[in-house]
């Protein structure tokens, strides 16, 4: 610890601490341009010198240390006109366009210029123009240089936090412009991070220009909708219209940085397309109905229907929603059928809950960063949760550790690692065991008992390694890492959902290091927002809210569909869950529906399932309501409504319950706030998680909060995590690239199908194979091709990827031009495809 | 004085390995590799040689910072930038002597243990280029570079690494910077680059005339070396003397000579007869001029410094009565806008501006208060920069304003020029 | 794209640094000449791919230093007439102007038969010898008047 004087008065703090936190610790402030606590130092805006006693020079207390005994002052009248100096020569350059500048009101310099600034211009000098007019960078980014300030923080913030490297500056001195290669069209992760970090009105966003001032926008504090990162953001309306979504520096795990969905892909919201009404299938049409009809319509199906009913509900909703909706099923309507996915296998989700220790309590993505060696694998991690990838970049760069990435296809955060493995599509399992096996071979006595061991003991190395495609050496080498000094981390993604034969593997590697003595902390990738709260909720069929075991087990979607097609399953309940879109088989499951004798779908848009409904429910955004989301580290995070829903849309909530109320006037509780009430008490994990982390910077600046993590279940014991395997069909000359989806960088789910923004992005499908393959093929990056399956065929843009393992064919789940579950069909594994040019 | 650093300086085919090995050449090392590494530093120590870059720092001492531990890779750079209006002193001693400055950097990595160093020479010098290519592949012929050098178990490996046009890149950790393929701005300090410098790696950076001072050091002993000039700053010292004088050139003399000596007895005096000295910038633009008045001041760091002004690089520049100081003070500012890097506000955002004023003072439509201004806007600058160039700029134009204020005046009261 | 002897002279850049990266200044200047003194896009391309780098970093690195002349092209003889305080007291302005004249070009032009380039620089280190002017990798120095005409002939 070191004790120094600021302006007199003496703080103690952590040696090494910057001058200025501990300044601003102490309650003064100092202005900056080019600081920013997650980017490395700089130094060079200067508007933060200061005084040291002692020392002739001001110094940057942005990049100047503490050392005990120092005396510092932050306000005396060098010091002051240092700071209005340093505006003034930034406004010698700078264009002085406020009054058509996006940024006024909310500009740094202004702000900075009014409080601390020369308040008369002395420069009359001509000024340097880098452009006469504003320019394009991105279909999302729109460029004024003429504003520039030089902090630089675009350029740092596109490399040392998205990794995209794009950013750079041209020229030097006053000349000096921090833009793209030559200006030109920017192909990056569209993020939009640099404006973002922007202080001035230099990156703009595309989509926001000139259409609203800032203080004339009302916003509300929320979570992203997207991934399971959980990211914190602020959205802001102007007449009802949703206009911005941006992050906040400081606040949430996120602190600045979104990603392109979720700072351009709100505008789903305003949608022309959104439902307003409720509708009723009449001879075969689905006409507009008041609430009251289709309620009474779905009472009596519902009735008619007794306990051969089954709902499927969006991990999109809310916790207090999901909670509702398992309580409408199990105690309402007495049916154990509930599931929160059409993609994945109940018992998959039961061994992947178990294996990655979600039961155990939350887990902070920054302690698992903290481990000494960090595995990722089964998650395209850059591509489909963006921003958890700039956490990892930022923090691996900042320390000595190990970072190991093991997944098929190359990834921006690649150039992070200092081991990169590249295996077959679909052998996460098998990698994971030759790794453990490894382990094993060295630590035989330690680990004859771990459960599950028995399974590879005595598999040859050669064997596993073979089957996960990748060499003996790079097992060995992850081995070695993960058995070295220190702790273990593990990200471990979707893939094991996908592929449920790879999640023993997991198992048992996760069981061996901790027999080992290992600390090991897991981070479940997921990729909707609130996938863990809806499981935590219990809306799954195996077991009940915080994992408790349930009394009758229950179908999962898939076997919902099954019963229904046989006619077992008579009624079907769908929340803002796309089926017909989302499951593995589409043929199959539009078979199952229409034999059914009565389906709701409850959604903002007219969803392919929604098309073959009997009743249509218009439901709301998340900008529509109140409620908290659980993200995949397990942190509960507060969403505010910002909008009423559109016209005469509900509240997801309040429509669950008056389906309940159509049965029973008390079902309840009455709102969202009453239902979390409940839930703190029926459900141990989330009695004392702490609420309080909302879009308020931390205390201690940190933006890990621990207290918002789910506290340990303890309920597992009933999780059943049998007979997971996975199939593919086996590869064939004709069929030569396993078929492999996920999410694409701009798009998740199906929501952000409807986002005009993210569809300007990429609107038609592409299919990415790997560099090496496309070449053999004659194939060049762009070009059209044709994606031909056993039961399926579609066109697509190739998109190449260098470095990625030969075999792999990847297209996301998100394209409506290509349903990719068109390819699949049920009890037949991950197929195989061929690609030609078209 | 016998000289050290130009011995061959007009005397051409004297830059091969064969004519210098006949002169003595690399007895330097021979003598050097009979010593242990801690010793070479502290005969350097010892000589009392300060670096010839500009900051007049003692090498010895530089070099005793390198951390001592055998397994951590070090390195060596030679800062062949030279971009200091004025000077030319480094460029004369790679094109005429090569295998001084080779020598020098072997005994230098050999004191600091570094296995490979670089010469980072500046761009335009394509016939310096030539020649320590050339010098350099000579010198492993010869076995004084590469593996195991003459059986000493010192192994080095040399390279030229071109800087391309900018003057900030003599900055050592600009220089650093442009070595590993980013941009040429300055780092941030700490860490100095004794411990984090090249490539993360411990690194010394010396000017291509210090390192040159090193083999007499070695050979001749540091005694030698320190009997020659004044006690705090000995040595033979380049300077290089431009402007209006009648034999303008390199001039090896012992430091502390005084600038009088050194244009009237050495230089052959004033360029044209009828016109006297009005002022002369004693150490590079960076360096604040002095007038005719101080003409007696001896040229070494501290009589420099305490005068006000500095020895930097050793380029003296002449100037005659006939000169406009607003005109001088203007090209001299113009190169330090033109040089800003970019990086820090008062540097990048300043210096254009001072530029613009004087501009508007030379083109005549200077305007009542612009001298203050300056004035005001160097206060704003000096100090407050992230690297010396900013202070640099500052101090040469407060030199200009301080001797010639009456000109500047002049210039914005009458519209035009006092001397021409 | 690169020439074999281009392509050898990278090999040879590429040995003497622990990373690719630091050879891009060499990189740079071995293509600036080989397309004949300046770069364009391509080339800054091709670089980005033989050195690892994104090619907006290839792209700062040129345009930060000035004798790389980025998407501008120049003549067959670039001259760079030194315009720092040394040489302008010895009469560079002069020189500037007359060159100006005899090339019916204005600084910082090409001629229409695309043979010379007139510039200005800062310093060349050649202060002892002004006024001073760089053509292509030549120095020309103690220039008056008549040797410049004598030079431009040659030339020319
Ligand atoms: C803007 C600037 C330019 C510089 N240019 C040079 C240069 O061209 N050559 C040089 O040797 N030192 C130059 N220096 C000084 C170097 O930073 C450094 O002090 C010197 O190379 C150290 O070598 P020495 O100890 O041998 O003098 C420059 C410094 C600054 C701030
Ligand atoms: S003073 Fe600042 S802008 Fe000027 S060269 Fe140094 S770092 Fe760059
Ligand atoms: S904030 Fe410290 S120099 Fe910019």
């Amino acid at each position: 610890m070191s004790t120094v004087k600021i302006n007199g008065k003496e703080v103690t703090v952590k040696d090494g601490t910057l001058i200025l936190d501990a300044a601003r610790d102490a309650g003064f402030e100092i202005p900056t341009f080019c600081y920013q606590a997650d980017l490395m130092g700089v130094g060079s805006c200067r508007m933060c010198l200061v005084e040291i006693e002692g020392q002739k020079k001001l110094q940057p207390s942005c990049i100047t240390p503490v050392l005990h005994g120092m005396s510092i002052h932050t306000e005396t009248p060098t010091v002051m006109s240092a700071r209005a100096s340093m505006l003034e020569f930034l406004l010698a350059n700078h264009a002085l366009d406020c009054p058509v500048c996006d940024k006024g009101g909310e500009c740094e310099l202004q702000d900075m210029v009014y409080k601390y600034g020369p308040h008369k211009g002395r420069h009359a000098e001509p000024k340097f123009k880098f452009q006469e007019k504003d320019y394009v960078l991105s279909p999302v980014i729109i460029k004024n240089s003429n504003r520039c300030v030089q902090c630089m923080k675009c350029v740092r913030v596109c490399g040392e936090v998205v990794g995209a490297n794009v950013l750079g500056a041209l020229g030097r001195g006053d000349h000096q412009e921090e833009t793209s290669f030559l200006r030109s069209f920017l192909d990056c992760d569209q993020d939009g991070n640099c404006i973002e970090v922007c202080p001035v009105g230099c990156f703009m966003r595309l989509p926001y220009r000139y259409k609203t001032r800032p203080w004339d926008l009302k916003g509300k504090d929320t979570v992203c909708p997207y991934c399971a990162t959980g990211c914190r953001m602020v959205i802001e309306e102007r007449d009802g219209i949703v206009i911005r979504a941006k992050a906040q520096l400081g606040v949430g795990l996120n602190s600045e940085t979104l990603c392109a969905r979720g700072r351009f892909g709100f505008d789903f919201i305003n949608s022309p397309e959104r439902l307003t009404k409720p509708l009723v299938k009449r001879f075969g049409t689905l006409e507009p109905a008041s609430w009251e009809e289709a309620l009474g319509v779905i009472k009596d199906n519902f009735i008619a229907a007794g306990k051969n009913i089954g709902g499927i509900a969006s991990a999109r909703l809310t916790d207090e929603e999901l909670y509702l909706f398992q309580k409408l099923f199990r105690s309402m309507l007495g049916s154990p059928n509930i599931d929160s996915s059409a993609r994945w296998a109940p018992e998959a989700v039961e061994g992947f809950i178990k294996a990655t220790g979600m039961d155990e309590g939350g887990a902070s993505a920054f302690d698992c960063m903290e481990s000494d060696t960090v595995l990722i694998t089964g998650t395209h991690l850059s591509d489909e949760n963006p921003v958890t990838d700039y956490i990892v970049r930022r923090i691996s760069a900042g320390r000595a550790m190990n970072l190991v990435i093991a997944s098929p296809r190359a990834m921006k955060l690649d150039s992070s690692a200092s081991q990169i493995v590249r295996h077959n599509a679909a052998a996460e399992g098998h990698l994971l065991d030759a790794v453990t096996l490894s382990v094993y071979g060295g630590n035989v006595d330690k680990l004859r008992d771990v459960p599950g061991i028995n399974r590879i003991k005595d598999a040859r190395q050669d064997d596993l390694a073979g089957k996960a495609g990748c060499s003996a050496d790079d097992i060995k080498a992850i081995a070695r890492k993960l058995t070295g000094e220190g702790s273990v981390g593990l990200f471990a993604g979707t893939e094991f959902l996908r592929y449920p034969g790879s999640i023993p593997g997991l198992a048992l590697l996760k069981n061996a290091l901790k027999a080992l003595g290992k600390k090991v902390t897991i981070i479940p990738v997921l990729d909707r927002a609130n996938q863990r709260g809806a499981w935590e909720m219990g809306v799954h069929p195996g077991f009940g809210p915080g994992y408790s075991p349930v009394k009758e087990r229950g179908m999962g979607c898939a076997d919902m569909l099954e019963a229904a097609s046989s006619g077992e399953l008579q009624a079907l309940y769908v929340v803002q869950s796309d089926i017909v879109a989302m499951h593995p088989d589409e043929n199959f499951v539009r078979g199952a529906l229409s034999g059914l004798k009565f389906l709701v779908v409850q959604d903002c848009f007219m969803s392919e399932t929604a098309r073959l409904a009997n009743v249509v429910l218009p439901a709301s955004s998340f900008a529509e309501k109140d409620g908290i989301l659980t993200n995949q580290e397990g942190r509960a995070q507060i969403i505010r409504k910002l909008l009423p829903p559109p016209v005469k849309a509900k509240r997801d909530i309040d429509i669950i319950r008056a389906v309940g109320e159509t049965f029973d006037r008390s079902f309840g509780p009455k709102n969202p706030v009453l239902v979390l009430d409940e839930i703190r008490k029926e459900v141990g994990m989330y009695g004392e998680v702490s609420l309080a982390f909302n879009n308020k910077r931390n205390v201690d600046n940190k933006l890990d909060l621990k207290e918002a993590l789910v506290k340990p279940a303890g309920l597992a014991e009933g999780l059943n995590a049998s007979g997971l395997e996975t199939k593919l069909e086996p590869k064939t000359d004709e069929h030569p690239f396993l078929l492999a989806t996920g999410n694409h960088l701009f798009h998740s789910g199906r929501l952000s199908r409807k986002s005009p923004t993210l569809i300007g992005l990429l609107k038609n499908a592409i299919v990415e194979i790997s560099a090496e393959d496309a070449s053999a093929l004659g194939l060049m990056n762009g070009d059209k091709v044709r994606i031909k399956g056993r039961y399926y065929e579609a066109y697509a843009t190739l998109h190449t990827r260098s470095g990625s393992k030969g075999g792999v064919a990847f297209i996301a789940e998100n394209y409506d031009d290509v349903p990719v579950n068109r390819f699949f069909r049920r009890g037949e594994g991950v197929p195989r495809v061929s690609i030609t040019k078209a | 004085m016998e000289k050290i650093l130009l011995k061959n300086l007009g005397r051409p085919g004297f830059h091969t390995i064969d004519s210098c090995l006949v002169n003595g050449g690399y007895n330097g090392l021979t003598e050097a590799f009979k010593h242990a590494p801690e010793s070479i530093i502290q005969m350097v120590k010892d000589s009392g040689l300060r670096g010839r870059g500009g900051a007049g720092f003692p090498t010895g001492l530089k070099w005793s910072f390198i951390p001592k531990d055998p397994t951590i890779q070090k390195y060596l750079c030679c800062n062949a930038d030279e971009g200091e209006p004025g000077t030319f002193k480094d460029r004369g001693i790679m094109e005429n002597d090569p295998h001084l400055l080779i020598e020098g950097m072997i005994i230098a990595s050999y004191a600091i243990g570094a296995s490979v160093s670089y010469i980072y020479i500046r761009g335009e010098f394509v016939f310096g280029t030539r020649r320590l290519e050339a010098a350099i592949k000579e010198a492993y012929e010869k076995g004084f570079l590469g593996k195991n050098i003459l059986g000493s178990g010192f192994s080095h490996d040399m390279y030229i690494h071109r800087g391309f046009g900018a003057y900030i890149c003599g900055e050592e950790t600009a220089l650093l910077e442009s070595i590993e393929g980013y941009r040429g701005q300055p780092r941030k300090k700490p860490p100095f680059p004794a411990l984090s410098g090249l490539y993360g790696k411990p690194t010394v950076i010396n000017n291509v005339e210090t390192l040159a001072c090193v083999p007499a050091i070695i050979e001749k002993g540091p005694k030698w070396f320190s009997s020659i000039g004044p006690e705090k700053s000995p040595g033979p010292k380049i300077f290089c003397v431009s402007g209006h004088v009648k034999k303008p050139g390199l001039y090896e003399l012992p430091l502390g000579t005084t600038m009088r000596d050194l244009i009237f007895d050495h230089c052959g005096g004033m360029l044209n007869e009828g016109r006297g000295l009005k002022a002369v910038i004693p150490g590079g633009v960076s360096a604040p001029m002095l007038n005719a008045h101080e003409l007696d001041t001896p040229l070494d760091f501290d009589s420099l410094a305490a005068k006000g002004s500095m020895l930097g690089s050793g380029a003296v520049v002449v100037m005659d009565e006939s000169t406009c100081m607003v005109k001088t003070a203007l090209i001299i500012n113009r190169f330090f806008s033109h040089e800003s890097c970019g990086k820090c506000t008062p540097c990048r955002d300043g210096t254009p501006w001072l530029t613009n004023i004087l501009k508007r003072i030379e083109y005549g439509n200077g305007r009542p208060g612009d001298v203050e201004l300056l004035e005001s806007l160097c206060t704003n600058i000096f100090g407050r920069t992230f690297c010396p160039l900013g202070d640099g700029a500052v101090m040469a134009l407060r030199g200009a304003l301080k001797n010639f204020r009456d000109e500047f005046q002049h210039h914005i009261d009458h519209k035009r020029c006092m001397v021409s | 794209m690169f020439s074999d002897k281009a392509k050898e002279e990278i090999q040879q850049v590429l040995k003497k640094y622990p990373n690719r990266r630091s050879g891009v200044m060499d990189v740079l200047r071995i293509a600036q000449r080989e397309r004949g003194g300046h770069l364009v896009k391509e080339d800054m391309e091709e670089i980005a791919r033989i050195l690892g780098m994104q090619t907006v970093e290839v792209n700062a690195s040129a345009a930060f230093y000035t004798m790389y002349n980025v998407e501008k092209p120049v003549g067959k003889y670039h001259i760079q007439v030194c315009r720092n305080i040394s040489c302008l007291l010895l009469g560079a302005e002069n020189l500037i102007k007359h060159m100006e004249r005899e090339l019916n070009i204005r600084v910082g032009e090409t001629t229409p038969d695309k043979k010379f380039t007139l510039s200005t620089v800062e310093c060349l280190g050649s202060c002892g010898t002004a006024p001073m002017m760089q053509i292509n990798d030549d120095y020309y120095e103690n220039l008056t008047a008549e040797k410049i005409d004598k030079i431009l002939k040659d030339l020319k």
